[in-house]
């Protein structure tokens, strides 16, 4: 993973994000589901590493296939077509009490909610691999090869680079607050008191980096900053699998455009088997 | 102080400088608060830094009020490990964009009327931003316009526009200081 350009590892992952969005047919979105696994396979990342990624992911999904598509059904209520073979009680009362439920859990819906995992899976799996895979140092090169202007691929670069010293003066300011009787965790108060408590952290950390851009601003007035085509640190070249990668990535993107939209076969249905085993 | 017009469209040096501080101030405060998911709504989490697009926005202009929020939030998922997410990513950004295009109209940053129209633009902002990041939900994840309503805008929306609404005020008024003693705007 790390031998392929990141502007190529950019442009597959733009062509699967868009590819895999065409479709609600569970063929497809297995194929590009397999994709993703073999992609994230050849990142060779360390569930360590990932781990809190995957965490957060799961979060996700929970909330949109569990409680947003089997749970409630607004979450397939975009593709999936009202009624269908309900295999869960249309109603129940839950006991003591005596609440009624409409809950009405379909074949379909459950069929649907397989094929979010997967279409979500896929772009989870593509997506979270780029912040563990990819040389941060690159980005501003990366974005510049891209297309952007060289002032905003910059601002990408300079951004980066600002995240640990900023970070370091956010801990020092929680300190120094902490030691004037700051209390960031004190649970009192209602959501109102509890935001308004983040201001003693946020206006010092805020401010002090703004007085301190006007230095940096200087310095890099004082080196002509865009007074002519920039150069990067780290140039970036492609190579004959980048090509490859990128014409795949074309392929798989007309070919999706042709298969949801041109022979209509994107929609979303439910497989004969699948409803035999609930029959 | 003398009112002058300001041109809101520049990027120059210093505001490439701001815009990166501004991401790289949205990044490091919005990964602190990223975990502090909402519960039941898809892919929203509370964060009091949403107020940074907009306050760099308000005081830079719409170039680094969209940079600062679009860049920002790309660099607090990945920091996070929650990916790429790029609507959500688009969203944060407009939440900037649109508090920056009030920036011309804003000179004196602690009087009422430019609190005032700190305060409106947090609304718009919140509004078109997290619209369009919710409504991206029914392309990507399919759901249907309920649940996109429900469970991805009214959340993020309201989570956003209590902070920035609290907290906009209290950065713009500690910048009018800055902006005195420095004496420049």
């Amino acid at each position: 993973m790390d031998k392929i350009d990141p502007r190529a590892r950019w442009i597959f992952s733009f062509a699967f994000l868009l590819s895999a969005t065409m479709f609600w047919n569970a063929t497809f979105l297995f194929i590009f589901f397999i994709l993703a696994i073999i992609w994230y396979y050849f990142g060779k990342t360390k569930w360590k590493e990932t781990r809190h990624g995957w965490f957060l992911i799961s979060i996700m999904l929970f909330s949109m296939i569990v409680i947003n598509t089997i749970i409630t059904g607004g979450g397939a209520g975009g593709v999936v077509p009202p009624g269908g073979h309900v295999i869960w009680p249309q109603k129940f009362t839950i006991p003591l009490v005596n609440w009624e439920i409409n809950f009405g859990l379909t074949v379909e819906r459950l069929w649907f909610s397989l094929c979010q995992l997967m279409r979500l899976g896929g772009i989870s799996l593509i997506f979270l691999l780029i912040p563990y895979t990819m040389d941060s140092r690159a980005y501003g090169a990366t974005f510049h090869g891209l297309g952007m202007p060289d002032n905003v691929a910059y601002t990408m670069e300079l951004a980066i680079r600002f995240i640990p010293t900023l970070a370091r003066d956010l801990s020092v300011t929680l300190d120094a607050q902490k030691a004037r009787g700051y209390e960031i965790e004190k649970v009192k108060g209602g959501i109102f008191k509890k935001i308004a408590r983040i201001a003693p952290l946020l206006v010092p950390v805020t401010m002090n980096a703004i007085i301190g851009s006007e230095d940096v601003a200087n310095a890099m007035d004082l080196r002509c900053f865009g007074q002519a085509k920039r150069t990067w640190i780290y140039p970036l070249e492609y190579h004959w699998w980048d090509y490859a990668l990128i014409g795949f990535s074309a392929l798989m993107l007309v070919g999706s455009i042709v298969a949801a939209h041109i022979l209509d076969l994107g929609g979303f249905w439910t497989p004969e088997w699948f409803m035999n085993l609930f029959a | 102080m003398a009112e002058k017009k300001k041109s809101i469209w520049k990027f120059g040096t210093r505001e490439v400088v701001f815009a990166a501080i501004g991401a790289a101030l949205y990044a490091v405060l919005g990964y602190a608060t990223n975990v502090l998911q909402l519960p039941g709504a898809g892919n929203v989490s509370i964060r009091p830094a949403v107020v940074i697009p907009m306050f760099f926005g308000i005081a830079f202009g719409p170039i680094v009020g969209f940079i600062s929020g679009f860049v920002g939030n790309i660099l607090a998922d990945l920091l996070s490990g929650w990916g790429f997410w790029f609507w959500w990513d688009l969203g944060n950004g407009i939440m900037g964009l649109i508090p920056g295009l009030f920036a011309g109209m804003i000179v004196d940053y602690k009087a009422v009327k430019s609190l005032l129209l700190g305060e409106l633009s947090v609304i718009l902002g919140s509004g078109v931003g997290m619209g369009v990041a919710s409504l991206s939900e029914m392309w990507v994840s399919g759901a249907d316009m309920n649940t996109v309503i429900f469970a991805n805008f009214i959340p993020s929306f309201v989570s956003n526009i209590v902070n920035g609404l609290i907290l906009l005020p209290i950065l713009m008024v500690a910048y009018a200081a800055v902006v005195q003693r420095s004496g420049r705007n």
